[in-house]
Order: C-alpha cells, then structure tokens, then sequence
C-alpha cells in the first residue's frame, strides 16, 4: 500500500472514532438543557437525577471526542500538508472559529456544569447547561460548513503560487449544500442520543418496570425518535436533491446508475461494480429513480459512465453505506411509531418485546452517522475539494513506512482509549441514574454506651 | 466521578448572594477557558517550528 492509501485510511479511522462522540454530544447537551428546565419548572426529583446521570456521560463522552478531534488537526499537517497548504486560507478561518466560538465556550462552562451547582445557584447553572448546548451545536455549524465547501466549493479564488483564497466568505461559508447538511447532522445527533438513552432506560425496565427515572427517560426518548425521525427523512431527502445539480458522480454512485437516461430505475439492492462499469446484479423498481432522486419522472440523470473512469468514486462502498444509514432511518421511524403507539395504549411498562428493539437499536444512531459521512467523503472521490483538488494531489510527501508506523500507533492507542472510555460509559449505563443519585445516608443513631455504639453506620 | 459532580443546593437551602454567584460563574467561566488555552499552547508548543 502506498502512502496516499494509508493515509486515507489513517483519516477514515480517526474521523470514524471522533464522530461517534460529537454526534452524541450534540444531542445529549440539548438533552440536558431540557431536563435541567424540567426539574426547574416542576422541582420533579426524576429530571435532576436523570440530570446528574446523563451529565457524567456526556462528561466522558465530551472528553474523548476533544482527544480524538485534537488528533485529526495534527493529521491535517502531518497527512495531508498539500492540502492544508492550498486550502488553508479558506478553511483555516472555518476551523479556527469553531475553536473560538463553540469550543472555549463548551470548555468553558462545562466547568460551572460540573462543579459550580451550589456556588452558582440553579438560575446560573441552567444558564451554563443551556450555553455548552449552545456551543456544541455552533461547534456543528463550523465543521459542517468547511465540509459543505469541500463538498461543493464557492466563493473562492486562485492565487498566483497555486493555493486559493476566499473572495466572498458569505459563499465560503454558507454554499449551497450547507443548511440541508447542518440540518441533517444536527438531526442525526439528536436521533443518535434519542437511540442511546432509549437504550439505556429499556435496559433498566427490563430489570425494574417500576424505576420513575428508566420510564421518563423512554419516554422522551420515543418523542424525540417519532419526531425527529421523519423529520430527519425529510432533511436528507431535501440533501440529496441537491446532489443531481451540485454532485451527479456521488448521486450516481449512490442509486448504482452507469448509464445517464430519463427515468432511471430505482435500485432497491445492486452489486455495483467499478471494473465493469455496471451492476452485476440488481434488484430494481422500474422507472422510479429519476423521481426519487430528482423529484421529476422523466429528469434525465447523469450515469456514472458519463464520467471517466478515473474520476468515479467507489461506487459499491458509497452505495451500500447510503442502504444501511436509509434502512436504519426507516427502522428509526419505526421504533418511535411503535413506542408512540404503546404510549398511546399505555401498554409501554410491560412491552418487553419494544424494550429488547430499543436496546437492539441503541447503537443505530452511531453506524447511521458512520455510513452518512462515508456516503458524504467517499461520494466525493477522487477529490478532496471537489472539482479542484484531488485527493492524490492533497497527501504530504511522506514515506509509507511513516504512515504504516502512525497508523499501527493509533489503531494500539484508539482501541485501548475507545475500550475503556465505552466499558465504563457502557457500565455507568448498567448501573441507571438511580444507582449513587441519593445523598450518603446519615449515620445510624444508637444509644450511647450500647454495644454497636461504635460500629460503623453501615455494618451489618 | 460521583464526588467530582456537584449536585444541585438542597430544596430550601440558602442561596448565597447574587454577586458571589455570579463572581463563581464568572470565575468558573474564566477558569475553564484559561485551561483550555493553556492546553492548546502546550499543543502548539509540540508543534515544530517553520
């Protein structure tokens, strides 16, 4: 393997690692925000304990996605100077300001979340909760925005040494694909903590159909699924659209289409192959998927034989990715349609059947992200900035050996990380909100001179 | 972790005076963002020269 091909993969591994916590983050800080008003509003002792909870794994969680992200910037200069070199006066900007406005302000009042509740008063300490939400999802709003532009670059110029500059960064910053996307990243995050605390709390009526916390906590967590989750449907249908204009190689790749026609078929399943230049199989709805993609019956739809074969991405990897993030979404909508109807004949408590799919489906939200981000990056092959910078051009001059060497580091020191930061989040959830949410219990009070008098409260 | 997390003030407890909470909330707010300044230097520091 050569050093562009490692280096790829190095980046795949390290982004795949860090989405995992900001997309869960971003949902779980407004999941805060809402249970710490609740417990303002109605002084319910469920809401603050669900509180204390939730704030230990976003604490974690929060942690583990700064390591993870820190890692990806160093990997800009060290993998891919080409590309910070040409881009940096575009992109730079973007970044820095995700650093500025959205990351010192979750650092910073993430501090007051933790330790400032008695010092601060609850007025200030919601006030602190709602601002780290804030800033997680300003924070989404920067990084979406430099991927939206790499995505489909506007508002920029070429220098005389080769590099680019921005000569309008209203159209750096919001090109044409961007609100769609940031509304579809900050659904799936929400949609993705919707899933996990789900999870967490079906885990705990499974043992105790009774625990107020494990019921409140289901059932925000199926409003939030049967909410969002069409929604959501809706916002990536909305982005897809957009690629027939913006990004026809990645559209293509995702629908399995070769050959540009009107009214394309609707490719269910397919086994989409680069070296033939076609499906080896397919299953397929005839004469729907120029609508689907398009909105229109007869739209003509570009094929990917319309592109040179060095200029496709891989087709099989972006289509399956896009079939299993749609098929989880539609499982999604499922799971909430399901708990609202349970709700509604108020059967939820002892639908054991529901509570196993909830806990089945707690890391759907994780693989859904995981599979939209290839569909967005391995779509836009073989380029980095789409239509100006390729890929093979955008790698650092560096030896495969380093590469090997760095990637062999962090697949070591990722999976030691990743195991113990997920087992003890995994064991926090096991143990449920109620496990250390009470005070110590005062000490037992015995006569004096009596013969336990001197015994600990809690011996036998 | 249990320890690290400070819970809410008891219901009916005594808030202590409006500027102390907010010279906490201020001084938390401060402090937060000073260490997160401090640990990105370190980070730039690490970073060879050009």
């Amino acid at each position: 393997m050569d050093a562009l091909l490692l280096s790829r993969l190095q980046f795949a591994f390290t982004i795949a690692f860090h989405i995992i916590f900001p997309s869960f983050t971003i949902g779980l800080a407004s999941y805060l925000a809402v249970l710490e008003g609740l417990w303002l509003i109605t002084r319910n002792a469920a809401f603050k304990t669900l509180y204390l909870f939730w704030l230990k794994v976003f604490a974690i969680s929060f942690g583990m996605g700064v390591v993870t992200g820190v890692v990806m910037s160093y990997e800009l200069g060290s993998n891919w100077s080409a590309f910070s070199a040409a881009a940096a006066p575009v992109i730079g900007p973007l970044l820095a300001f995700e650093v500025l406005t959205a990351f010192f302000m979750e650092a910073s009042f993430l501090g007051i979340m933790l330790f400032g509740w008695k010092k601060v008063g609850p007025g200030l300490h919601f006030v602190a909760t709602c601002l780290v939400a804030v800033g997680t999802l300003i924070s989404a709003f920067w990084i979406v925005s430099a991927n939206s532009w790499m995505q489909h670059p506007t508002g920029f110029g070429h220098t005389t040494s080769g590099g680019l500059i921005a000569t309008d960064w209203w159209a750096v910053i919001f090109s044409p694909t961007f609100p769609t996307r940031f509304a579809h990243m900050v659904l799936a995050a929400y949609l993705t903590t919707a899933l996990v605390v789900g999870a967490a709390s079906a885990w705990r009526l499974l043992r105790d159909s009774e625990e107020p916390e494990a019921r409140i906590a289901l059932r925000m967590a199926i409003g939030m699924l049967a909410i969002v989750a069409p929604l959501q449907l809706v916002a990536g249908d909305l982005s897809g659209k957009l690629l027939d204009r913006v990004q026809p190689a990645k559209l293509a790749a995702i629908e399995g289409f070769w050959e540009t026609k009107a009214r394309q078929d609707f490719h269910i399943v397919a086994w989409p192959d680069r070296a033939i230049a076609a499906n080896r199989w397919e299953l397929s709805v005839p004469g729907v998927g120029s609508l689907i993609t398009t909105g229109q019956v007869d739209a003509v739809v570009k094929g990917l034989r319309d592109f040179k074969p060095q200029d496709r991405p891989p087709a099989f990897l972006v289509f399956w990715a896009f079939r299993v993030m749609v098929g989880l979404g539609v499982a999604m909508i499922g799971l909430g349609a399901w708990g609202v109807w349970l709700i509604a004949r108020n059967r939820l408590d002892g639908a054991r059947l529901f509570q196993m799919a909830c806990i089945a489906m707690g890391p759907a939200g994780f693989v859904s992200v995981i599979c939209g981000w290839i569909v967005a990056e391995v779509g836009r092959q073989p380029y980095v900035i789409y239509g100006v910078l390729r890929t093979a051009d955008a790698v650092s001059p560096v030896g495969a050996g380093q590469v090997s060497a760095s990637l062999l580091g962090f697949l070591t020191v990722y999976a030691i990380i990743f195991s113990v930061g997920v087992l003890y989040i995994l064991r926090l959830i096991a143990e449920g909100p109620a496990a250390g949410a009470d005070e110590p219990a005062p000490p037992i009070q015995r006569a004096p001179g009596s013969a336990l008098a001197a015994a600990p409260g809690d011996a036998p | 972790m249990r320890d690290i997390i400070e819970p809410p003030p008891e219901p009916g407890a005594p808030l202590p005076p409006l500027w102390k909470r907010l010279l906490w909330f201020v001084g938390l707010a401060v402090l937060g963002t000073l260490a997160t300044a401090a640990v990105a230097y370190v980070l730039k520091a690490l970073l060879p020269p050009h």
